[in-house]
């Protein structure tokens, strides 16, 4: 587990102070996926650099297994960066070894025996799907495989938190849906805590369980991703949210719609269209789709329709109690004429 | 004032023993710089702002010392530095006595460079052997030598051919040396065709090592 309190990184210009972390608490739950979310500038990637103190905070606790990170140095700190994994926007390895030697080079700050260097090193790269390329250097390889490779030297001394400061954000979208998987994998299989910080919401969407969403230096809000998607309370949250799951609906059909228009969001399980259809069935009152999507988030099915009901205003009211009743989500966006 | 060729085999055997002062001078002086220059300049720049001996102290200290000795005229140092030579070769004449003003001169101009080579390295490869939990060492060997290694090797090239210019001044102290007897023949007594061949096998001697300093930097570099 990592608790994070009331941290703050503070930087010094000759003409201004700017606070790059403002005051920040989280607490990171062992084994789970954590996404931090923010435009650039917002201060995510000082806080994750703080989190292996990269950078040193100016205020704050880092408390990972109890251990405060900010009382550590020399020596013990880096017997505790040993287990926390960091990987990195644009890979950054050693451009004059080998994919081997950049591995071992992780295994030696271990201390590592030399006689199992060779295994290790092996199972490390047959992890991440790189087994045939132990004697090559970093240019003759693509982006995906650099991460990859420095996936494998986060991982070389069996880390209990991997840190991943937008890790995706250099790669294609195939090779960032391929890094994520892998990403995901190591999570379940090895119980590995990972925190990662992007700037777009489809990773945190493919990957995460929790998030929290920064701007200025601060935890703007933060929980579970699912929450968050279906329910967002905060302008920032919404504004990021619909980059991926988008509502839109032409001006031109808008204008064309005379009765109420409803959004209904149906949250897990619920079976969606049968209670719509339902609705439709039990009152006078007509519907008519104008956007729908399911989305699945963290596996769990999240349905949100946007509708026209057309029909006596008493009729449309006693249908969108009875949605409402049956766990679901009714919102009123503008009311018919 | 031609050049006269029945001249130029009567002074091979004194050009040979030149050639071969010369050689001996910058031997001596890059392989000090190499031992002395490297570790200064590596020192020079893990000391600055941000890094992980950051210490602007000694920093400042070094700094200051490699300014100094940099900013001297060589021939004047060559000259100034007499008590020191003394002490170190207990002689302040010939090609040995002028090989340890060479090396001083050589070791602060290759800790620039060597420091100047560290600092094109991208920061982000420090940053991530410090994450991994690398020790200062292990980043100065592993990572920042290595990556630094084909523009280093540039220096190196560049430190010899300096060092080939600033020994023909050797001769101020009888070190000898091509450019020695460059001077000393082809320019004091007018003798054209000494001149023309020691600078010929100067440029060539030039043109040789920057060929070679190419080469083994190309090499050597995997990225």
């Amino acid at each position: 587990m990592i608790q994070i309190e009331n941290l703050s990184k503070i930087y010094q210009t000759k003409e201004k102070v700017v606070k790059g972390v403002d005051n920040v608490s989280l607490t990171i739950n062992a084994g789970e996926i954590f996404g931090i979310v923010g435009y650039s500038g917002a201060g995510k990637s000082s806080l994750i650099r703080c989190l292996n103190l990269l950078e040193r905070p100016t205020s704050g606790k880092i408390l990972i297994e109890q251990v405060n990170l900010m009382n550590l140095r020399g020596k013990a700190l880096r017997e505790a960066r040993l287990k926390i994994g960091m990987i990195f926007q644009h890979f950054h390895l050693i451009s004059q070894k080998t994919v081997f030697e950049n591995i071992e080079f992780a295994l030696r700050a271990a201390k590592t025996p030399s006689d199992q260097m060779k295994n290790r090193v092996t199972e490390l790269l047959e992890m991440v799907g790189l087994a045939d390329k132990h004697n090559v250097y970093p240019t003759q390889l693509s982006g995906g495989q650099k991460q990859r490779v420095g996936i494998a030297r986060a991982l070389a001394n069996n880390p209990s938190i991997l840190l991943c400061d937008e890790a995706t954000s250099a790669l294609d979208p195939n090779t960032t849906t391929s890094i994520l998987q892998l990403l995901k994998k190591i999570n379940r299989e090895l119980n590995i805590t990972i925190v990662l910080i992007t700037h777009e919401m489809d990773v945190v969407k493919e990957i995460c369980d929790r998030m929290a969403i920064m701007q200025d230096g601060k935890v703007v809000e933060s929980g579970s991703v699912y929450d968050m998607f279906s329910a967002p309370t905060t302008e920032l949250t919404k504004e990021f949210i619909s980059s991926v799951v988008s509502m839109d609906v032409p001006e031109e059909i808008m204008a064309k719609c005379t009765g109420h228009l409803v959004k209904i969001t149906f949250k897990g399980e619920v079976a969606g269209e049968g209670i719509i259809s339902n609705t439709v069935q039990k009152f006078n009152v007509k519907g008519n789709f104008l956007h729908g999507l399911i989305e699945y988030i963290q596996e769990k099915p999240l349905g949100i329709f946007l509708m026209e009901l057309q029909g006596e205003t008493d009729e449309i009211e006693q249908a969108l109690d009875y949605m409402s009743m049956q766990a679901v989500d009714v919102e009123v966006i503008r009311h018919g004429n | 004032m031609g050049i006269d060729v029945e001249r130029i085999t009567e002074l091979v055997p004194e050009m040979t023993t030149a050639f071969g002062e010369t050689l001996y001078m910058i031997g001596i002086a890059i392989v000090i710089a190499l031992i002395i220059g490297l570790p200064l300049g590596v020192l020079l720049f893990v000391t600055d702002k941000g890094l992980f001996w950051e210490n602007s102290a000694i920093k400042s200290i070094l700094g200051f010392i490699v300014n100094i000795i940099r900013s001297i005229p060589f021939i004047i140092l060559l000259v100034a530095i007499t008590p020191l030579t003394i002490l170190i070769v207990g002689n302040p004449i010939g090609p040995t006595a002028a090989s340890v003003s060479l090396s001083v001169a050589a070791i602060p101009f290759f800790a620039r460079i060597v420091e100047t080579s560290l600092r094109e390295i991208d920061k982000g490869v420090v940053e991530a052997a410090i994450a991994v939990g690398a020790t200062p060492w292990m980043i100065i060997t592993d990572v920042l030598l290595p990556e630094a290694k084909a523009s280093i090797i540039q220096g190196v090239t560049l430190t010899v051919i300096s060092l080939v210019g600033y020994s023909a001044m050797a001769g101020f102290v009888g070190g000898g040396g091509i450019g020695d007897l460059a001077i000393r023949f082809g320019y004091y007594r007018y003798d054209n065709t000494i001149m023309v061949v020691t600078v010929a096998i100067l440029i060539l001697l030039v043109q040789l090592i920057q060929l070679i300093g190419d080469r083994v930097s190309k090499a050597v570099d995997k990225s």
